[in-house]
């Protein structure tokens, strides 16, 4: 058997001293990356497989991220289209979420107002009347005086809240259709909820424009 | 009775090799009596697969404990204790002087294998946890972090107390894996058992767990003997040595990230099983590099030592790519959470690290027993039972899981169906499990002879040559 295989493997001979092993790759790694002008090809050749790993690594790393949500947990979600992916929340939590925000300062959290100077919501015609009118309203503003539930305030000074030129608030349409369907359905009123395609379909119709009086209100039906 | 020149001797076999000698057998005996049991213990478990009556009315070997068991006993028994043999020889080899502290490695061995063999009871009696590799109850768990530590003593003082200033890779990979280990280990524990984490968190620290134990524990260890034994038997310094120092830091660095991809298609944020599989194409950039490296072991020839390593370094790469490609969603979508993610993991343990320490084995123990293993018959029949053996393992369970994968997706197909179609496959890899556990068996038998052969007569015969200077890279 030996004299065919010169390896005895119940004893295997050592083909460099330790000493030695560590004092030859010692030299390697302080030589100089190049000798000369002979370019190696291996460590170049590496080189681009490193960056062409490190690449595909980040483009598959962004198609498949799901935007680093904790929420998303199917890698299939395309970020572009995670947005249509959450669900949409229910208008009336919205709505009053953004009542108590911003309406609320006037009208006050129970849609009273304050008499003599913020009309209420609660009851008025205004509110749980014509959505053409009610929408223009919360988009552009009201300036003026108006007449609600019989009374006149003479100095009503409404402000823009939609996205529109001059407006502090910027809202999305979603966002004032949510508010003005929980208007409407809250403090005793009873009228039909109002979606984000109504207030679209008036805020493309309208442009920009500055706020409403009564009068101009009354011609629309 | 001593007839060679002392000079010869001393080259070769040293002091280094001698005092070791008791802590490396305890820890290298201990090991292979584990990896026996837990090949038998892995028998049972593959026949439970395709005939889920057989032993079905013993509590202790039902399936889930046959699993946990032969897990634990191969990670815990087998891998910790070789590995960390191997390991510590080679920093006290490189290091250039004797191990230190030996009595802590001697303590820390006791103390491992009797918290090991109680936790494996635990387990038979139903105190094991549900956790992939983190089976063993609670009870055991601190004490077997107390107990590395005090085997890594030896190593640790190796490697600060060396000879020279500058170290080589087989250094790196094992000082990795000796202070790696108990920080995946520590914090595994605390997060899982402890302290345990509530809903998806848990997933991931089980998850980051498992990838952990392999890519910065076990492949480390793997790659310290390979690194070692090829330019060492071999007689030629590594081709492309220059890049060895970065795919280690790239292993580091990318390794414990690659943990998301055992989780692709479960509950987990979308996130997190990206990012997994993204490190697993980066870490691809390591596997190149030491096929690169080590090339060397699969054009010499005749060494048997190099032919494990060889193979070890084969199944080490190919499992690599086979990690990143399975990581990739449409592949996944067919591999994840079938037996070819088993295949996926005995390609790594019993292909990746057993082999390749099966070749630090034979090539140490003639060191420091000083004399030469009883019968070269037995060590080749290892290798062909480990060969056949790895390879009818690995293929059964993949092609199994691939049928599996397939038929899952296709609502028409039933269980049973799926069932009888992967069955002839499990009973491949059951047939390769027992070849598997022969070689093992006839290894520990060898290592017992070689034993005792030397307490009968234990005059050093000087047997080592002088070895040469070492060569130029082949290429």
């Amino acid at each position: 058997m030996s004299a065919r295989d010169p390896v005895d493997p119940r004893l295997e001979q050592a083909g460099a001293s330790d000493d030695s092993l560590l004092t030859a790759h010692e030299k390697l790694l302080g030589r100089k990356p190049e000798d000369g002008a002979h370019y190696r090809l291996l460590p170049l050749a590496l080189l681009f497989v490193f960056s062409g790993l490190i690449f595909y690594a980040g483009t598959y790393l962004n198609h498949f991220s799901g935007h680093y949500n904790a929420a998303i947990f199917d890698e299939n979600a395309h970020p572009a289209s995670t947005a249509a992916a959450v669900p949409k929340g229910d208008p009336m939590v919205i709505g009053k979420k953004n009542f108590e925000l911003v309406c609320a300062t006037c009208h006050q959290t129970t849609g009273l107002g304050v008499a003599g100077v913020y009309p209420p919501l609660a009851g008025s015609e205004w509110a749980t009347g014509s959505e053409e009118r009610v929408i223009r309203i919360v988009l552009y503003g009201l300036k003026g005086p108006i007449k609600v539930k019989g009374t006149d305030f003479n100095a009503a000074a409404m402000p823009a809240v939609g996205r529109v030129a001059g407006s502090g608030y910027n809202w999305s349409d979603d966002r004032i259709a949510a508010v003005l369907t929980y208007i409407r359905a809250s403090f005793g009123n009873k009228a039909s909820a109002i979606t984000p395609e109504q207030v679209a379909a008036i805020h493309t119709k309208e442009g920009d424009r500055k706020e409403w009086s009564q009068d101009e209100l009354l011609k629309i039906p | 009775m001593i007839t060679a020149p002392t000079a010869v001797t001393t080259a070769e076999v040293t002091e280094i090799d001698a005092s070791a000698r008791p802590p490396l057998l305890l820890l290298i005996g201990s090991a292979l009596a584990w990896l026996v049991l837990s090949g038998a213990l892995a028998l049972v478990n593959l026949v439970q697969l395709h005939t889920p009556s057989f032993l079905a009315d013993c509590s202790v070997l039902t399936f889930g404990r046959t699993q946990a068991m032969q897990d634990s006993a191969f990670i815990y028994g087998w891998a910790a204790n070789a590995g960390l043999a191997v390991a510590l020889w080679i920093l006290a080899r490189l290091g250039g002087s004797p191990l230190r502290s030996l009595n802590w490695a001697m303590a820390g061995a006791a103390f491992w294998n009797i918290a090991l063999t109680v936790g494996l009871i635990g387990i038979a009696t139903g105190d094991g946890t549900s956790h992939a590799w983190l089976h063993l109850p609670r009870y055991v768990l601190p004490a077997m972090l107390f107990a590395y530590a005090a085997i890594a003593v030896p190593g640790v003082l190796a490697w600060t107390g060396r000879d020279r200033e500058m170290t080589y890779a087989s250094q790196w990979y094992a000082v990795a894996a000796l202070f790696l280990f108990p920080w995946l280990f520590s914090i595994a524990q605390t997060m899982l058992v402890f302290v345990p984490e509530r809903g998806v968190l848990q997933a991931l620290v089980a998850g980051w767990y498992v990838q952990g134990a392999w890519t910065l524990w076990l492949a480390p260890l793997a790659l310290t003997a390979a690194y070692y034994l090829v330019p060492k038997v071999g007689g030629r310094v590594i081709p492309n040595y220059d890049f060895a120092a970065l795919s280690f830091w790239t292993l580091l660095f990318v390794g414990a990230w690659t943990g998301g991809r055992h989780l692709i298609g479960g509950p987990i944020p979308a996130w997190v099983a990206t990012i997994g599989g993204v490190s697993c194409a980066l870490l691809l950039f390591h596997y190149i590099v030491v096929a690169v490296n080590l090339r060397d072991a699969f054009v010499t020839g005749g060494s048997i030592v190099l032919k494990f390593v060889r193979l070890g370094v084969a199944a080490y790469v190919f499992g690599g790519f086979l990690d990143a490609v399975t990581a990739i969603r449409g592949v996944a979508l067919v591999t994840q959470f079938t037996f070819f993610s088993a295949a996926q993991s005995q390609l790594a343990i019993s292909g990746g690290f057993s082999l390749t320490i099966f070749g630090a084995i034979y090539f140490l123990v003639p060191r420091i027993t000083g004399q030469p293993w009883p019968s070269a018959g037995l060590i080749r029949v290892h290798y062909f039972c480990a060969l056949l053996g790895t390879a009818g393992l690995v293929a059964g369970l993949a092609v199994a899981g691939w049928i599996q994968g397939h038929e899952l997706n296709d609502p028409a197909v039933t269980f049973a169906v799926i069932g009888a179609r992967t069955k002839p496959w499990l009973l491949l890899a059951t047939a390769a499990q027992a070849v598997l556990l022969l070689g093992n068996v006839l290894l520990l038998a060898h290592l017992m002879r070689a034993v005792a052969s030397k307490l009968l007569a234990p005059v050093v015969v000087v047997i080592f040559r002088q070895p040469p200077p070492m060569g130029a890279p082949a290429s």
